[in-house]
């Protein structure tokens, strides 16, 4: 698909007014309507562009916030739930496991017991004891599944 | 002193982990967990000995800044060079890989642009007078 400059700048528009969660939440085909582009292209040129729909987008980037609610504010987890614009505990908590391989309390407990720095590159500039260089070295063939996930940097 | 390694940041890792594979055709060479990330590896199956690629989460929300602002403005983040510009932007088309621009004459080159679906946009291009 080849995307001209005035769509492209719809659709990153788009992706704008979806990270915005403050405030009401416009519906999909609000959204649409506002950059103008029909609904079906909307959501197809949008999953082409950015490889997650319209409304995947909207739920990684609520989950995304909830996540660095959680680790950086006492908030409780329902307010954090209540506060990135999901209406239901038991769905947000599922969708977070989801993404993120564990509840948003488990992950909660985890996030204050190690003070995580994202990016690999900066892990393997601070990486201590345990030698990142020896795991990086080594070619990897099987699936990250069968490693333990407390393996590598996490036990830093 | 050699370059062997580079980086681009990735919105999801299992996303960008197919779509430069099975996508773009990419050789997926290291992949094991690091805390809860991955590090992830890809080299070119035409040249091993290349470049390998780290797929790096841009989890960090200054990398996501930059990220999404670049990718606003329209700038690629990488150039891959190809022997045959106008075959892969029909062969990625056909995958429903977005260009933002055709093949185009510049100078030494022909480029191209896409988007990785995971945040970025790639150039690519291919030397016009045989490779430097």
């Amino acid at each position: 698909m080849l995307l001209r400059h005035d769509g492209f700048r719809r659709l990153c528009h788009a992706r704008e007014l979806l990270a915005q969660l403050d405030g009401p939440q416009p519906t999909i085909d609000a959204l649409a309507r506002e950059v103008g582009i029909s609904p079906y292209h909307f959501i197809r040129q949008f999953e082409a562009l950015f490889g997650v729909t319209p409304h995947q987008y909207r739920i990684q980037v609520r989950l995304g916030r909830a996540k660095q609610l959680l680790a950086t504010q006492r908030r409780s987890v329902t307010a954090v739930c209540m506060d990135v614009g999901f209406s239901s505990l038991g769905s947000f908590s599922t969708l977070f496991a989801r993404r993120f391989g564990e509840t948003p309390s488990r992950y909660r407990q985890r996030v204050k017991a190690a003070d995580l720095v994202p990016g690999c590159l900066t892990l393997m500039a601070t990486s201590p004891n345990r030698s990142f260089r020896e795991v990086a070295d080594r070619e990897v063939h099987d699936t990250p599944e069968n490693h333990s996930r407390s393996d590598a940097c996490a036990s830093s | 002193m050699r370059i062997k390694l580079t980086s681009i940041m990735v919105d999801d890792q299992e996303k960008a982990v197919r779509f430069y594979t099975d996508v773009l055709g990419f050789v997926k060479r290291k992949d094991f967990p690091v805390g809860e990330y991955r590090w992830i590896t890809v080299t070119s199956p035409e040249a091993p000995s290349d470049l390998e690629l780290a797929l790096e989460p841009n989890a960090n929300p200054a990398g996501k800044s930059f990220q999404e602002a670049m990718f606003k403005q329209g700038i690629p983040l990488a150039a891959f060079e190809v022997s045959d510009l106008a075959g892969e932007f029909a062969r990625l088309s056909a995958k429903s890989v977005v260009f933002t621009q055709p093949p185009t004459p510049a100078g030494p080159i022909m480029l191209a642009v896409f988007a990785d679906t995971c945040g970025n946009l790639i150039q690519l291009y291919q030397p016009v007078i045989g490779p430097a």
